[in-house]
């Protein structure tokens, strides 16, 4: 992974020998031995040669070091510590933070990188003596301490001692040393019309790329990470963009996904080792970070996903998947236009109910799995072919209900369950309904639910929860509107015979709803797996004829006994030998099953030959389940006009088929910070470009404009 | 039964593989055979159901002395071996190296330093420090009874060779082994390891 680089290191310190011998002006110097040699000669000097009160002066630790030997720059790397220095000052002096000139990058065997300095350094820091000062000589003293290793590492420290006369006026001293060091130190970040940075955070590696055509002219550049806290990063690669770019690419190690920018210096020059190099210091904070990794959880920020979540929620309730439901709802009211105002209320509420739990229930799981450490998604359930299956059964069973096949005549209200719309009472029944229709709406992703649910899914469990809330209150705003205002429901028509057709009517809308659902069944599993589903849905359906037939209050008990046990025979038989044989046995199919397209399957490794190649790209996340994305395609992608566009302009396109859950896919949905299909990326053209990142609901007028921006010349081939 | 269900998909979700050259936290510990002293072969395998911890070893590192000189590594070498974990201190300094270690060298070294780790495993060409990315002197790792890598970094929390910061310092490898054997997960699974570089040729 990690290509190994071996900087052979030319001694320079003959190069710095002159300076060695500048004794003028040292104030205390003192030694580490080791084996008879003095490998280090650490010194304190100052660029003054007298201490004004109240007037900041520059103190150095100056340390030398033996041929072959360093010691570590403030981030040493993968071995080696930094030197440290302890200043004992009097009250009332002040002592700013070290600056550390730009270290060299050495290599030693086994990939083990460093940053240090060899022969010598100078660590500079700013000392601010108080505004008065009542002594004639002022003694200051630090302690510094160490570790220099050649082939081996000896740790070495020392008490140093500056002592200066304190006077109206000074000179300065040690002009030479610090001028050099002054010159080695990385300066500010410069104009952004010189250099502009920015950071992409993608999986496991932070990407900085530079625009600046100064930057790019020299042969030499690196980037010299300063990892904050406890990150740990891998060593940092450049890669040469052209046209006045460089990009690094940092390899981050610990498991910090909110990790978005790092601390470091940029250094450059004509080679690695030259005493001209030169760095500009780059922060964290004075960076525009793109983030397309999930925000902080500031308060605001979090207000925002919140109302987001509210929207997508809202949203969702005219999302493709759910109308079915949803028209049972309105149909509902239509029913309940009549009726008292406190029972309209009551049966909204009891909807809404149903919609809340199934989403507190829905976030404690996601919470459970995310405690035990377990990847979480939005919609994962439908990835799973027999939650699919189940549901399956269940849209059936509700449209034989609707056609009147069967009636549900349980004595317990509560037990009716989802069955119990015909009573036309049963707050239990609106209870399900609400949890049924919310069930359904969760294969579609909304606008805003995704980069809403993507920041919720990185934060704490009560992020999660809250969130749910959130969307859960959107999607049932418009019901508590309806319930709570029955005057707005005038203005649907009164019930009447009508009404029976219209239930009817619904039975084949879900009907509709169960045609998607083997559509998806066969997409996981194949041809077959639609058949046996089939056919254990007409066993089922059966079923539920002799229900409706003879397990009726008038039929006597020895008939209701022998059909209730046919009953149960049928559907356990039907669905030991249907699902648990048969079903079981049906293959995942892995992949697109619409294989006639121009679309390539996804795969990591492809992604990436793609890109080196320096190609556009473009990613459609998506899933046989997924509605939005099937909508999305059908308007949008697979129009004349997108794949015209795509084909000119010689976008490779890929297909990232999630019906099945595939765990690479799931990866990269993560690394754009996003829970669930669909997603869509376009990669433009060049190395190290950015991703650009659509919508959830796409606009042809959408992708034609970004392509626009894409780099013409690869439409050449 | 439909929880069970949604579980068993999540699972297969999180069983997510990461392409990476060096072994990462969470996956699985690659396999070694390495010789100890007298030339007896032990492989990583043969520790699968019990607690393994590596310690990389260079008793020349002034590093590797401040644990050692202190008793401090003893000390968890003996704690947790008393607790059935497999403890493997592994030297990988080359030839010619500081702290190389043969087979008539190690016994005494062994006796001089009281070491009481499982087993010191020779790894004079570094095949297996460069398997596991090993770049100090002691780099620590942590390996569960399901075999896969819970902890790599430092030994604890204060990167410096002076013995008296040891007992203001907070342990990762004794806290990564105990959260484990708790059935917690480790709080700091990844940490930048400090010390000498280990000495490869």
């Amino acid at each position: 992974m990690v290509s190994k680089r071996m900087i052979t290191w030319r001694p320079l310190w003959s190069a710095f020998f002159a300076a060695a011998v500048l004794t003028a002006g040292l104030q205390s110097a003192s030694g580490q031995t080791y084996e008879g040699r003095e490998l280090v000669k650490a010194s304190l000097v100052a660029d003054v040669n007298a201490i004004v009160p109240g007037k900041p002066f520059t103190a150095g630790i100056l340390l030398r070091m033996v041929p072959k030997w360093h010691t570590y720059w403030k981030f040493p790397g993968d071995a080696g510590l930094p030197t440290e220095i302890k200043w004992s000052l009097p009250p009332g002096w002040k002592v700013g933070e070290i600056q550390w000139p730009i270290p060299l990058h050495l290599s030693e065997p086994g990939d083990i990188q460093i940053y240090g300095y060899h022969d010598e350094v100078l660590l500079l820091q700013e000392i601010t003596p108080p505004a008065s000062l009542p002594e004639s000589t002022a003694k200051l003293s630090a302690e510094a301490s160490w570790l220099v290793c050649e082939k081996i590492c000896i740790p070495g420290d020392s008490t140093l001692q500056l002592e200066l006369p304190v006077a109206a006026q000074n000179a300065p001293a040690n002009e030479e040393l610090f001028a050099r060091y002054r010159r080695s130190l990385p300066q500010n970040w410069p104009d952004s019309k010189v250099a502009s940075a920015s950071w992409r955070r993608s999986g496991s590696e932070l990407q900085l790329s530079i625009e600046s055509v100064a930057l790019a002219n020299y042969p030499y550049a690196e980037f010299f990470p300063l990892p904050h806290g406890k990150v740990v990063v891998g060593h940092p690669k450049t890669d040469r963009v052209g046209d006045g770019k460089v990009a690094f690419r940092v390899p981050i190690e610990t498991d910090d996904p909110k990790l978005a920018s790092l601390d470091g210096v940029v250094v450059f020059g004509q080679d690695d080792h030259s005493p001209d190099r030169n760095a500009w210091t780059l922060r964290r904070e004075g960076v525009a970070s793109i983030s397309t990794a999930p925000p902080a959880s500031t308060s605001s920020s979090l207000a925002k996903f919140l109302l987001f979540g509210f929207l997508g929620g809202f949203i969702l309730n005219l999302m493709p998947c759910v109308l079915p439901v949803i028209s049972l709802k309105i149909f509902g009211f239509v029913q309940q236009a009549g009726q008292s105002r406190r029972r309209i209320l009551r049966s909204g509420l009891a909807f809404i109910a149903g919609i809340f739990a199934w989403f507190v229930g829905l976030a404690l799981l996601l919470i459970l799995l995310k405690s035990l450490g377990r990847e979480i998604t939005w919609a994962f359930q439908f990835t799973n072919p027999y939650f699919v299956l189940f549901m399956s059964a269940v849209v059936l069973v509700f449209a034989l209900n609707l056609f009147g096949v069967f009636e549900v005549s349980l004595p317990q209200r509560a037990s009716s369950g989802l069955l119990d719309l015909t009573a036309g009472e049963g707050d239990a029944g609106s209870f399900f309904q609400g949890v049924f229709a919310t069930v359904l709406a969760t294969p579609c992703t909304a606008p805003f639910l995704a980069p809403a649910l993507g920041f919720a899914f990185t934060q704490s469990g009560w992020m999660i929860l809250l969130m749910f809330l959130a969307i859960a209150a959107g999607m049932s705003s418009p019901y508590l509107l309806l319930s709570a205002q029955p005057a707005w429901l005038r203005l649907l028509p009164r019930p009447g015979p009508w009404m029976l057709r219209v239930k009817q009517l619904m039975g084949f809308l879900l009907l509709a709803t169960l045609l998607f659902l083997l559509a998806v069944l066969g997409a996981q599993r194949g041809v077959e797996a639609i058949i046996w589903t089939s056919c254990f849905l007409l066993a089922l359906s059966v079923a539920c004829w002799m229900k409706g037939a003879f397990l009726i209050p008038t039929s006597s008990t020895r008939s209701y006994f022998v059909v209730l046990v046919l009953v149960v025979v049928l559907v356990l038989g039907s669905g030991f030998y249907f699902i648990g044989e048969k079903f079981r046995a049906t293959k995942l199919t892995v992949g697109s099953s619409q294989r006639h397209d121009d679309w390539i399957p996804f795969t990591p490794e492809r992604l990436q030959v793609e890109l080196q190649q320096g190609r556009a790209v473009f990613i459609d996340f998506t899933a046989a389940w997924c509605l939005t994305c099937k909508f999305n395609e059908a308007t949008v992608l697979e129009s004349a006009a997108v794949r015209d566009a795509f084909k000119r302009r010689g976008v490779v396109k890929i297909k990232a088929d999630w019906t099945n859950a595939d765990p690479a896919i799931t990866k990269i949905l993560k690394q754009f910070g996003r829970p669930g299909v669909p997603m869509y990326v376009l990669y433009p053209a060049g190395r190290n470009a950015e991703p650009i990142l659509f919508p959830e609901l796409l606009t042809q007028g959408m992708i034609l404009e970004k392509l626009e921006t894409i780099s013409p010349q690869v439409a050449a081939h | 039964m439909k929880t069970n269900l949604l579980i068993t998909a999540l699972t297969s979700l999180a069983a997510t593989a990461l392409f990476a050259a060096e072994p990462t936290v969470g996956n699985a510990a690659p396999d070694f055979s390495l010789p100890d002293a007298t030339g007896k072969t032990h492989s990583l395998a043969d520790f699968r159901g019990k607690f393994v911890v590596l310690e990389w070893f260079n008793e020349g590192c002034p590093f590797v002395k401040k644990h050692y000189g202190s008793g401090n590594m003893q000390k968890l070498q003996q704690e947790y071996s008393g607790k059935d974990v497999v403890w493997l201190t592994i030297n990988s300094s080359a030839p010619g190296e500081q702290g190389h270690l043969t087979p008539e060298t190690a016994p005494k070294t062994i006796s001089d330093l009281k070491m009481t780790s499982t087993k010191l495993l020779l790894d004079p060409d570094g095949k297996v420090g460069r398997l596991y990315g090993a770049k100090n002197t002691p780099h620590m790792f942590v390996i569960n009874k399901e075999g896969k890598l819970i902890y790599q970094g430092a030994i604890d929390s204060k990167p410096t060779a002076n013995a008296s910061d040891i007992a203001s310092s907070s342990n990762y490898v004794k806290v990564a082994l105990d959260e484990s054997m708790a059935g917690k997960p480790v709080s700091n699974a990844s940490t930048k390891p400090y010390g000498c570089s280990v000495k490869y040729k």
